[in-house]
């Protein structure tokens, strides 16, 4: 690599190779997924707060001794967002990385 | 012996373990790119452990367990929202961030915008990031060993001070990781520990009745007080945002090999911080029924230090009391330790860098240097700031990381209508009226009504303004899209087994300017000192 290497510009086979509709579709899987996964899990914190305020009786119902809705619903918030993120990485380990390899291999080519 | 002599001696254990640890890193670590991100070489476990140890800082450790005593369980929140923070992270700014190849947050943003007036701005903002998280990592050493010993306050801040300088002089990132992933398992055994005893106490029904005189039940009901709900959730956008914008954090994804090994580092990492959080609420409910006198004393941080010798006497009560004041260093010296690393090298590459020469060898001068000055500085703030709650002061660190970083990475990445006047307009916004309000809240200023409640949680509305200001001042200024926009956009989202050419970046703003032109060009020659 040196300071001669050729200026970029955007008909670069790089820049073809992103308006491609290949990489777009990865592009749009990738979007499709992550998303409404995100959307979802937001929901969740914030309804759990929204309970809090509004559903106080429900949050400080005890389902055994001190322990109360409340403080289960909070904990488990941890056990919630380990799960999402499992699902996030099973995903992107069966569905995206191998679609980022077929295209890998289809564009090898252009280097 | 006494309580005080042994937490001495555990302290100081710790303290040379610590060393001890850094020297054997300090062997692995050859070149410039081990001293800022460890080669990118370390395995998920060691990495998640050293990511949990970096990131359960004095408030995790002191902090979460004095609030959830002071102010009840709504303060779940807090670790709620620092363990989700990372799972934002990993969804939206992980992977593209460590394909651009940018070490730091200002390279990322000299890389994507292609100004250098961005990088400064943005280094400002890191080094007083960095500060504002560094000092109460200093303020709950000097509480701890006051709290054990009665000695003043500063002993604890200079000794911890003290102790980074010598961690991080010889060794930079790579010894750094070892160190920090010791602490997360000290820090977790320091907490356990006196936990088992507890229960075996409890077990044994030997337990003694506690002051009793609290009602257990009127905390256990989350969320009480005028203006719940705003409150709780500017805390939520602040953790879940602001984890994004920690300079120290950021930075540890690049020592993962790729994008798989950055996701199993995650998953490692939640089940760490979640194992850990955990811990906290029970030292909150225990200090409800043995130390509630610590709070009308104003003294809720200390909850964790003080109840192992509540409950139990003699050689019991001091082996704990020494075991979790360990812990706490600990979680002092790897915080400091990771934050110190960030601010150094964000100051020695934007401010010192040309005054020490060229290569390597002048890189480390300069570096060297930079440590020297952050602690120094950080601890002068600590001397001037007034007492803040270590988990409040905190808070603000990751309210302000939420108004300025976040955006700027969020908007950067997905959005290429993104300009650099754009980004400096947000950061300016953004980060000043976070700043303000944290400057208020320092110095005790306590408005009544709705304005004092936002400057107590200001990022439910600093960190849509930022988001706001970024994307309006863009739009205005269309015209000045960074030109190589389409090439840095490949960059970031092309997945990395993609073999393609992605550029390189050169870190030295002296020689990656902002010319029109120069920006590509410079980028590239620069890729053996990366992967070499």
């Amino acid at each position: 690599m040196s300071k001669e290497a050729p200026e970029r510009v955007d008909d670069d086979p790089n820049v073809a190779m992103q308006n491609s509709a290949e990489f777009n579709e990865l592009r749009t899987k990738f979007r499709k997924f992550v998303f409404p996964l995100t959307a979802l899990f937001l929901a969740w914190y914030f309804l759990y707060v929204l309970l809090s305020v509004f559903a106080k009786e429900f949050m400080g119902t005890r389902l055994f001794g001190n322990i109360t809705w409340g403080l289960t619903l909070g904990l488990l918030q941890f056990v919630t967002t380990f799960a999402i993120t499992m699902y996030y990485a099973r995903w992107a380990d069966r569905v995206f990385d191998p679609a980022a390899e077929a295209l890998a291999q289809k564009m090898g080519g252009h280097q | 012996m006494s309580t005080a002599a042994a937490s001495i001696i555990a302290v100081v254990l710790v303290s040379v373990a610590t060393l001890a640890v850094g020297a054997f890193g300090l062997r692995v670590s050859r070149t410039m790119s081990d001293f800022y991100v460890a080669s990118r070489g370390v395995g998920p476990i060691l990495n998640a452990s050293a990511i949990s140890g970096e990131y359960l800082s004095a408030a995790s450790f002191l902090g979460a367990a004095g609030l959830i005593l002071a102010r009840g369980v709504d303060m779940l929140w807090l670790p709620v929202g620092w363990t989700a923070g990372y799972l934002v992270l990993l969804v939206f700014v992980a992977a593209p961030l460590r394909r651009s190849g940018a070490y730091t947050l200002p390279d990322f943003a000299q890389l994507r915008l292609e100004s250098i007036h961005v990088r400064r701005v943005s280094s400002l903002l890191v080094v007083a990031i960095g500060l504002l998280y560094l000092i109460p990592q200093f303020q709950g050493a000097g509480l701890t060993l006051r709290t054990l010993t009665g000695a003043p306050l500063w002993v604890g801040q200079l000794a911890v001070a003290v102790v980074v300088c010598l961690n991080v002089l010889p060794g930079g990132m790579r010894s750094v990781t070892f160190i920090q992933a010791f602490h997360y398992w000290l820090k977790l055994v320091a907490l356990l520990t006196p936990l088992f005893f507890f229960a075996g106490m409890w077990a044994s029904s030997r337990m003694p009745s506690g002051s009793g005189a609290v009602d257990v039940a009127d905390w256990v009901e989350p969320l009480q007080g005028d203006h719940a709900l705003y409150l709780t959730y500017s805390l939520v956008l602040a953790t879940f945002f602001g984890t994004m914008g920690l300079p120290h954090v950021v930075v540890r994804f690049y020592t993962n090999r790729d994008g798989r090994a950055a996701r199993r580092t995650t998953l490692v990492v939640l089940v760490l911080l979640a194992a850990f959080y955990v811990l906290p609420v029970l030292y909150g409910v225990l200090g409800r029924m043995f130390a509630f006198d610590l709070v009308a004393e104003g003294r809720a941080d200390t909850v964790v230090l003080e109840l192992p010798s509540r409950v139990f006497e003699g050689a019991v009560g001091q082996g704990l009391t020494a075991l979790v004041a360990a812990g706490a260093f600990a979680a002092f010296l790897s915080t400091s330790t990771g934050l110190v690393v960030s601010v150094a090298g964000v100051l020695s590459q934007d401010v010192l860098r040309r005054g020490t020469g060229p290569g390597l060898r002048g890189g480390i001068r300069a570096f060297r240097l930079a440590t020297v000055l952050a602690v120094a500085l950080a601890v002068a703030l600590t001397f001037v700031s007034a007492g803040v709650p270590v988990a409040r002061a905190v808070e603000l660190a990751f309210a302000v990381a939420a108004s300025t970083f976040c955006p700027m990475l969020l908007l950067g990445i997905w959005w290429r209508g993104l300009t650099a006047r754009g980004v400096i307009a947000g950061l300016v916004v953004g980060g000043g009226l976070s700043m303000t309000a944290v400057v208020a809240t320092t110095f005790g200023a306590d408005w009544e009504g709705w304005f004092g409640v936002i400057i107590r949680q200001p990022a439910a509305v600093t960190v849509p303004m930022a988001f706001a200001t970024m994307v309006l001042v863009s739009v205005l200024t269309r015209a000045t899209v960074p030109k190589h926009v389409n090439l840095t956009m490949v960059r970031l989202h092309a997945p990395e087994n993609l073999d393609l050419d992605r550029g390189t970046f050169h870190p030295d703003p002296s020689r990656a300017g902002s010319r029109s032109g120069e920006g590509a060009t410079a980028r590239r020659d620069n890729v053996t000192v990366r992967r070499g």
